[in-house]
């Protein structure tokens, strides 16, 4: 999909989204943050996107499952289990699966919004943009490269192990292979930073190209970033 | 006037022997140096060290003396000398920065302080410059690796440099997609170190020749007299095509695969209606250009993919090479590694090494190997359960021609031992008793 705003404006929103989702109150409206976000990730394409979509929901539907049982609140019991050491007595009531379902909602909101800015915000205009913090964002672009590398280091890691004939099963099969998608990723970042350096990367005196001025839109996304905010304090 | 001397260089990294030894050499500006020598001889540290590279980046002890442009390179950042050289690395991958064709091409140009209303049009015209232009809005996610190949050299055409330093940069390319590579060299000012494991166009592109081994460099002459010296000491970098057994294979089938097609995305098919078959005994190799579909197929008749349509008969077990040699890392050891696809059998695992010249490696771990013994690393692990069909995609990349032809002559008699080989490559020298190509002519019968 080709976004409208540019990246900056299009980060912002986003990041406005995620603050407005973590201050709400309400279920109802750290669930609508959430289904508006889902959408925007839904429109990207390409094999990352159920990676994302994925981590994100499933960190929800975690919390939602078990802080629960970690938690005692009021309201009605629906379910009274034993009491355990340092967790306390294990119930359920309506007020803990409330509670948890608010927070459930705000962790898959923040985890969507950052799902939308992996997959669908340029992120060299944010490396681009960024003035004094330049290093600082082009470590971050980086790093949010490297979920879909690892994810196809991973994947290549294991067909090559099913090449020699083995067959890859359960949990210890593929935790195994999680030393060398580490080892295999610092190589990867010691070879970039080499050839970073080879380009002058840190030299004094580095220049910018020209970027695109702001459109319109983007100077309205912006503005509205801070009423989104503002309303998740207020009314949300 | 020399753009570049090298006095006494000797070099090793943290903890391992010399990669570099007493090393002297001057480059002039202008000159076109082929640098040739076999896996792990220190070609890569050579042009590590030209960079500033080592000992800066990498530590390790460096007694001797480099200097570029009359800079000591022990005095001056790497990143300092960034637009006196560029360096082109052996993996395009690791050293890509940006998300997009045309701000990677940027990145070297910004950093080097570049005035902003120049920068646009220099990596426009670097990219015109390796025919690149279309890619410009891409991102690099989405490129082959022949692509991405050409990236990186925009990127270092870009900075104007005096010395470009390119280590094995057509390993990825196609034979027309690295001749078009190095005819695009052939036009710059820039003087020019290329190593490469493709001899024949090395030395075509050449004026001048660097011949290193374990570090030493063995010799240090123009084309003629490198090719005299080569003839005798090492004929096998002069060999245009390896010959082959005539010893004629069996027709019993191993593999068939009939009317095959398969598409990663909808509507856009890589395969269509392949044909293939391997007959017990022989060696087959796979040829086509970039992005022809010869990884799929090899996928496919390994059993890693299963084809969308046709049919696929094979009997025995098969075993796969990938061609990144990267994934053949899981132990912490060589030999364990290797013994991985035979139950932990480390003697198994040593004979199987030792078929790949890499015995001496048993007890080192598999990252500290160089990327053509990380090539024969790979092959060892896959072969040593000696599946009926063995199946090897680009095994030969960054490996000299002496281990390469010795690699062949074992697959030979791996085959004729009663198994199959299929080998998908660019390598149009290497050993073979049939020659498949997936773009037409269809199939070419090297052993009649």
């Amino acid at each position: 999909m080709k976004l409208a705003l540019g990246a900056v404006p299009a980060a912002i929103m986003l990041a406005a989204a995620g603050t407005a989702a973590l201050l709400a109150q309400r279920v109802l409206s750290a669930g609508v943050l959430a289904a508006i976000l889902l959408g925007v990730c839904l429109s990207a394409s390409g094999r990352a996107r159920a990676l994302y979509l994925f981590g994100a929901l499933f960190t929800g539907l975690t919390v939602l499952v078990v802080s629960p049982f970690l938690w005692s609140g009021g309201g009605t019991v629906l379910f009274s289990g034993p009491i355990v050491p340092v967790l306390g007595p294990v119930d359920l009531t309506t007020d803990e699966i409330e509670l948890a379902a608010l927070n459930g909602l705000r962790l898959t909101a923040l985890g969507l919004a950052f799902s939308a800015y992996a997959l669908l915000l340029d992120h060299d205009q944010l490396v681009a943009a960024a003035g004094f913090a330049r290093r600082s964002a082009l470590a971050v672009a980086l790093a949010t490269r490297l979920v879909p590398t690892l994810e196809r280091d991973a994947a290549g890691l294991a067909e090559a192990v099913r090449g020699r004939g083995l067959t890859m099963r359960g949990v210890r099969a593929h935790a195994r292979l999680l030393s060398p998608l580490v080892a295999g990723s610092l190589e990867r970042a010691w070879n970039l930073a080499e050839a970073m350096e080879a380009r002058g990367y840190g030299q004094a005196g580095a220049t910018r190209a020209p970027r695109p001025a702001w459109t319109r839109v983007d100077r309205i996304a912006v503005a509205s970033s801070v009423p989104i905010v503002v309303a998740g304090l207020l009314w949300l | 006037m020399a753009l570049a001397r090298i006095r006494d260089l000797t070099f090793a990294y943290p903890d391992a022997p010399p990669a570099l030894r007493e090393v002297s050499l001057e480059v002039g500006a202008g000159e076109r140096i082929a640098l040739l020598g076999p896996s792990g001889s220190g070609k890569s540290t050579l042009l590590r060290a030209l960079a500033g590279l080592v000992p800066h980046f990498h530590g390790g002890r460096f007694e001797g003396h480099v200097e570029v442009d009359g800079r000591d390179t022990r005095r001056v950042r790497p990143a300092e000398l960034a637009g006196t050289i560029a360096s082109v690395f052996q993996d395009p991958e690791d050293q890509v920065v940006m998300a997009r064709v045309e701000n990677e091409v940027t990145f070297g140009l910004e950093n080097v302080g570049t005035g902003p209303d120049e920068i646009r049009p220099r990596a426009q015209e670097a990219l015109r410059s390796v025919d690149a232009s279309h890619l410009a809005g891409r991102k690099v996610a989405e490129l082959s690796g022949g692509e991405l190949q050409r990236i990186c050299l925009a990127s270092a055409l870009a900075l104007r440099p005096q010395l470009l330093l390119l280590d094995e940069p057509t390993s990825q390319l196609d034979p027309r997609a690295a001749d078009l590579f190095l005819e695009g060299l052939g036009r710059l000012d820039a003087t020019i170190v290329l190593s490469e494991q493709r001899v024949g166009r090395a030395l075509e592109f050449a004026d001048r020749v660097l011949f290193l081994d374990r570090g030493r460099l063995l010799l240090d002459a123009g084309v003629d007299d490198a090719i005299r010296w080569l003839g005798r000491h090492r004929p096998r970098y002069l060999e245009a095509r390896a010959s082959t057994s005539s010893a004629p294979p069996a027709s019993i089938p191993l593999l068939t695969m009939a009317g095959v097609g398969f598409a990663y995305r909808p509507g856009l098919p890589v395969l269509a209606g392949a044909e293939l078959e391997i007959r017990l005994g022989e060696v087959v190799t796979l040829e086509g250009p970039n992005g022809c579909g010869k990884t799929t197929l090899a996928k496919i008749a390994a059993g890693l993919l299963e084809p969308q349509l046709g049919t696929v008969f094979r009997t025995g077990t098969a075993g796969y090479l990938s061609q990144d040699p990267g994934r053949y890392m899981v132990c912490e050891h060589v030999v364990d590694e290797v013994a991985l696809a035979v139950g932990g059998d480390r003697q198994r695992a040593v004979a199987a090494l030792e078929q790949v010249d890499l015995a001496w490696a048993a007890g080192r771990h598999p990252r500290d190997l160089s990327s053509g013994e990380r090539e024969r690393l790979g092959l060892a692990a896959v072969a040593v359960a000696q599946p009926d069909l063995l199946i090897l995609d680009e095994p030969t990349r960054g490996v000299d021609p002496d281990r390469k032809a010795a690699i062949g002559r074992w697959l030979l008699g791996y085959a004729r031992a009663g198994r199959g080989v299929l080998v998908a490559t660019h390598d149009r020298t290497f050993v073979a008793d049939r020659r498949i190509s997936l773009a037409p002519p269809k199939e070419a019968l090297v052993a009649a």
